[in-house]
């Protein structure tokens, strides 16, 4: 079915900024009805903060929505649902001790006078809505009690029951089986030939080419290029998605200073290691000198495989060594401890004091070597934190800086010299580079790559390709809770990482 | 018919009060338990094989209720057929009420009450007459009329307090209240009734500060100190409960001023006492305590077994409990067992 | 009877903040307000009952609202927000309080048959004829009120529209917001309702006690809580019904009673309350770890 050419939704010139950040920049986004636009771009591009904007979770800093041609309200949720805009997100949108059918009309059950809900009318428009989609679902069980791909089901049903007009997927397929892909996206032709526009947002290259008709792509923020999908092929997707010359420096790198296995010495050594439910028969070495990248799609699970290896979280079976020696880190404590150093990824939460100053931050994980018997000795701190500053580059260069005020690759930065100031044998870092701009990037970089010099052995966690390929020496690709393939960086394309993220073998 | 039951219930309820009264004065002249206070209704009921169940309700556990419970359970025990329980207020209106509750389903015969709040357990005694449970109060009263009343003379007492106060400064100079937080007669007739007297017998003397201090030693030493900084010149501090009254000693002694600065408390209890005779403490209104408590048994058991239903009071009877002003001159005359 | 009634309707007014993910701390502090309002309207301004019911219904629910207000607005925690207001309407209740401000009033008793009408009894047994075959206490009034209470939430919370809000707000928030349910007002709602059921339960405890005291109130929040907890009203939001938290409340009372009759000491009270507190909360969590664990097993699958 081919789309009729007036744009059912178009963005104009949107863009969207955190202080100085620009998460969006001027940003021009267009849907036709009976279209399935995908839209791709590695993490941090943008897509994100487009998808928020389209359905008024967020404002935009500057710009306009058109929705049929008139002008959409801004950041009101409720305004782009009546325009008929709906959302399947990521991560579960239910209220999961409320039934299936209440979820599906969650918001806007049909009540009759006072405000009672008309169950019967609900009940019945539900059963037609089932019956014309040909789902199969228990109007009555609490959603949270049903398996994840019957709850993205019920999202879709919330959409359809919108009579939505445009429907936004964000990662639709993260935690579905190939079946359960293959029947979303004939649910998905279906909408489209009832005039549906879809947004479809994803990693996986071969959803694309499978059900997408158009492509619009994303790189730091930016609309780099839109095409019909017949009309491009895989490498020059990857490509402008990745960036020309970081793409170039990548390979630059990958030739020149590649360490796979470091000095030989294993550091840590994980084995058959299982979390129930979460992460199943994870089996690596890493070692010293080197940096071991884990890499995969939102929901594989990598996250909660390093906090594991920190000791935040527990395992259930299989075993972890470190320096040869049995362990199973029981809290951080016991993991730092052990010589570990974990830079988590929600840097404000977990990281940072905001309110303190970058001393006061980059002493805080080694406190006990500035105490003089009760007391800190404040002097020794500050030098200790300034030598710290120009090792990293923090700029400003002001330890009485209070961090909250620092941009958020400066952030970065202090978080990572609090745990380097313990010299850690291990150290783990968790999307380190996660709303950070091009030059602290590459700073951060550098500093993971001196660490290396200098012996340690370093597990990144990255959704972020152009990071894997610069700053790796092996990568790991997991896949729903399994590491699917492990591979020396100087061998292996972006290509074939981005098709094992996809639960393709390389 | 009617007019002369009710004739017949008022002169059984002057009975039962003015025997009570006795056989709890006889009761603490002797002031051993296991005193002869044994009733015809009594005698009856043993003979009978009846329980009759009694309860008091505190206020909240502290020294003064537990003396009166340990008095009235010296009068109630001997007697055998009396089940007698302490309660717990916890210092709330409505734990006092759902207790009351409690005890008018479980048909008690007397309940003893220390009511938080002399209006809202007035409902509570209301229900309790209805079903012919006769309701004793102690020390602080209830607006409803119920059986009796038995409480320490207050305003009189404070009188006294005020005299012997002023005979010790000499009749002249200043002094401070240590006060209650409002909201309690008691306060009022322990404040009212030293304003008077100091009114009366010693007009030269000046009160010059009236502060609350919670009931409470500490925050009474706190209370003195401003007080003090901001009257230098003063003579004396009388706090309206013993505690407070300790509270001022305390200043008193660390500011070297012991024997000079005039102290009086208001209860009597032992820590008071000592403090009088160590010759810290000017003085205190002594009450027995016990002895309030038996008095309120001795009525109790009268009401219980004499035969007057308890929805006949018009309006309760009051007994006022008598006092001493102990001072060191008069401190050692009370013996050990009245002390509480 | 009517002692455990307000325990019941202010369990089931907690049970609004709790099922938005929140906690109403401040419900016994405005009983205290509401009661001292009843108190100074009736008895310093003499107005007649039926024009007092009426604004102190309005004076509870207004504090309860303000509690919302401040949680939305000023996104304030709703443990800090109420511990405030807690703080604050305590205060406000001895600064407004008739029984100190005008003397002799402390003894004066509410005599307005509209407000002292709460308190009535029926013989309810007499009417069915079972007093003929077993003795049956009197039910006051407070008793039937609950129930009426009772059935308009029950009612509101399952049959209609702001009920499904109620819960998807407190079930998942984002979800709710994104749905376009407007989350604000359906909280301050729940608080409303918290202070509303506070209103009704100082009405009955001033009918009771035919006067207010500026301490009416203290601690009940933590009971009101617990007894919502007990009732299977979940902490973390969206799971609860009207029916446990009034049953909750029937059987702490009869507890806590039953310990004050056996002579346990209040502070011994505490420690008890505060385990079973601590229980249902605890039993609250495990079933909430164990629904993350199924989850988690069931994206694993």
């Amino acid at each position: 079915m081919m789309a009729t050419d007036a744009p059912l939704l178009r963005g104009v010139a949107l863009s969207k900024t955190y202080g100085a950040f620009a998460a969006l920049n001027d940003a021009d986004f267009s849907v036709r009805a009976g279209e399935v636009r995908a839209l791709i771009g590695s993490n941090g591009a943008g897509k994100s903060t487009l998808i928020k904007i389209l359905t008024g979770a967020i404002a935009p800093t500057s710009g306009s929505v058109e929705i049929g041609g008139q002008p959409a309200p801004l950041g009101d949720p409720l305004g782009m649902i009546r325009r008929g805009v709906a959302c399947i997100y990521q991560h579960s949108n239910l209220a999961p001790a409320m039934s299936v059918l209440d979820n599906i009309y969650l918001g806007r059950q049909p009540t009759r006078r006072f405000g009672f809900v008309d169950t019967r009318r609900q009940r019945k428009e539900a059963t037609a809505l089932l019956d014309r989609h040909g789902i199969a679902i228990d109007l009555d069980s609490p959603a949270g009690s049903l398996p994840t791909v019957k709850q993205k089901e019920v999202e879709i049903l919330k959409a359809l029951a919108l009579d939505a007009r445009l429907i936004l997927m964000d990662e639709p397929t993260g935690w579905l089986a190939s079946a359960d892909v293959a029947r979303l996206h004939d649910t998905i032709r279906a909408l489209k030939s009832r005039g549906v526009g879809i947004v479809y947002i994803s990693h996986v290259l071969d959803e694309i080419f499978a059900v997408c008709d158009t492509v619009t792509i994303m790189r730091d923020g930016k609309v780099v290029a839109e095409s019909a999908v017949p009309d491009i092929d895989r490498a020059r997707v990857v490509h402008l998605m990745v960036g020309e010359k970081l793409a170039r420096d990548a390979s630059d790198a990958a030739l020149q200073k590649r360490h796979p296995r470091g000095t030989g010495e294993v550091r840590l050594s994980a084995r058959a290691l299982t979390k129930r439910g979460v992460f199943s028969d994870i089996s690596f070495d890493l070692h010293a000198g080197e940096i071991f990248c884990l890499t995969g799609l939102i929901g594989a699970k990598r996250t909660e495989l390093v906090r594991t290896v920190f000791g935040s979280d527990r395992f259930d079976s299989g075993s972890l060594e470190i320096d040869g020696k049995p362990t199973a880190p029981r809290s951080p404590v016991a993991g730092i401890g052990r010589g570990i150093g974990f830079v988590p990824e929600d840097r404000h939460h977990e990281g940072l004091m905001l309110d303190m100053t970058v001393t006061e931050n980059l002493a805080m994980a080694t406190l006990d070597r500035f105490r003089r018997g009760p007391v800190l000795d404040r002097g020794h701190m500050v030098r200790a934190g300034r030598r710290a500053i120009e090792e990293l580059s923090v700029r400003p260069p002001d330890g009485n800086k209070v961090v909250r005020r620092l941009s958020g690759g400066n952030q970065q930065k202090v978080l990572v010299g609090k745990w380097l100031a313990r010299r850690p044998r291990i150290l783990i870092l968790d999307e380190p580079t996660v709303g950070v701009d091009v030059g602290a990037k590459a700073e951060i970089y550098a500093i993971l790559r001196r660490e290396r010099e200098l012996g340690a052995a370093i597990l990144v966690v990255s959704s972020d390709l152009e990071e894997v390929m610069t700053v790796a020496d092996r990568i790991g690709v997991m896949v729903s809770g399994r590491l699917v393939a492990v591979h020396d960086a100087g061998a292996v394309s972006m290509a074939d990482i981005v098709h094992a993220m996809g639960g393709g073998t390389a | 018919m009617e007019d002369r039951t009710n004739d017949r219930r008022s002169f059984l309820k002057v009975m039962a009060v003015g025997s009570a009264a006795v056989a709890g004065a006889a009761a603490g002249m002797l002031g051993t338990p296991g005193v002869q206070t044994e009733f015809a209704g009594v005698s009856r009921a043993r003979a009978q094989g009846t329980r009759y169940k009694m309860a008091f309700i505190q206020w909240q556990p502290h020294t003064v209720p537990a003396a009166w419970s340990k008095g009235i359970e010296e009068v109630l025990k001997p007697q055998q057929v009396i089940d007698y329980e302490l309660l717990d207020g916890q210092n709330k209106v409505e734990v006092q009420a759902s207790l009351m509750d409690t005890l008018i389903s479980q048909g008690a015969s007397v309940i003893f009450l220390q009511p938080i709040d002399s209006v809202a357990l007035a409902p509570s005694i209301a229900k309790a007459k209805r079903a012919g449970i006769s309701v004793i109060t102690l020390n602080i009263d209830a607006t409803e009329a119920h059986a009796a009343h038995v409480e320490m003379n207050h305003y009189y007492g404070a009188m006294d307090i005020a005299k012997a106060m002023g005979d010790a400064m000499g009749g002249k100079g200043k002094v401070a209240i240590l006060n209650a937080p409002p909201g309690i007669i008691i306060r009022d007739q322990r404040t009212n009734g030293f304003v008077e007297g100091m009114k009366q017998h010693h007009p030269g003397i000046q009160i010059v500060a009236d502060q609350v201090a919670d009931w409470d030693r500490k925050k009474a030493q706190d209370v003195l100190n401003t007080i003090l900084a901001a009257n230098p010149d003063l003579g004396g501090a009388y706090g309206v409960n013993d505690s407070m009254a300790l509270g001022a000693v305390d200043v008193a002694k660390e500011k070297g001023l012991l024997g000079k600065f005039v102290v009086f408390g208001n209860d009597g209890e032992t820590a008071a006492l000592e403090s009088i005779e160590a010759g810290e403490l000017t003085g205190t209104q002594y009450t027995d305590v016990y002895q309030q408590g038996r008095l309120a048994a001795a009525a109790a058991t009268v009401l219980a077994t004499g035969g007057v239903a308890a929805g006949s009071f018009g309006q309760q009877s009051r007994l006022l409990m008598p006092y001493v002003i102990a001072t060191k001159e008069n401190a050692g005359s009370i013996q050990p067992s009245q002390r509480w | 009877m009517s002692g455990f009634s307000f325990m019941a309707i202010l369990a089931m007014g907690q049970a609004f903040p709790i099922l938005v993910r929140g906690i109403d701390l401040s419900i016994g502090a405005t009983v205290g307000l509401v009661g001292m309002v009843v108190f100074d309207l009736s008895l310093i301004f003499g107005m007649p009952g039926y024009g007092i019911i009426p604004l102190a219904l309005v004076a509870g629910t207004l504090a309860g609202a303000l509690n919302g207000v401040l949680i939305v607005y000023l996104r304030l925690q709703p443990f800090i927000a109420t511990l405030a207001t807690l703080a604050a309407f305590r205060g406000l209740t001895y600064t407004i309080s008739g029984r100190q401000l005008v003397p002799g009033l402390s003894t004066t008793p509410i005599r307005d048959p509209w407000i002292t009408g709460i308190e009535t009894y029926f013989d309810v047994g007499g009417w069915l004829g079972l007093s003929r075959l077993v003795n049956m206490p009197w039910v006051p009034l407070s008793f039937f009120i609950m129930l009426a209470v009772f059935a308009v939430l029950q009612i509101l919370l399952l049959a209609t529209r702001f009920g499904r809000d109620t819960f998807a707000t407190g079930g998942n928030h984002e979800a709710a917001r994104l749905a376009g349910i407007q989350v604000k007002a359906v909280t301050i709602a729940a608080y409303a309702i918290s202070g509303f059921c506070a209103a009704i339960a100082a009405l009955i405890m001033v009918a009771r006690f035919t006067t207010a005291t500026e301490a009416l109130g203290t601690g009940m929040e933590l009971t009101a809580i617990a007894a919502a907890v007990i009732g299977g009203v979940s902490l973390a939001g969206g799971i609860g019904s009207m029916f446990g938290p009034a049953l909750g409340a029937f059987l702490l009372g009869a507890i806590l009673i039953g310990l004050t009759l056996q002579g346990v000491p209040q502070f011994v009270q505490q420690i008890i309350t505060g385990l079973i507190l601590l229980a249902a909360v605890g039993y609250d969590r495990l079933l909430l770890v164990r629904r993350q664990r199924r989850l988690a097993m069931a994206a694993a699958v």
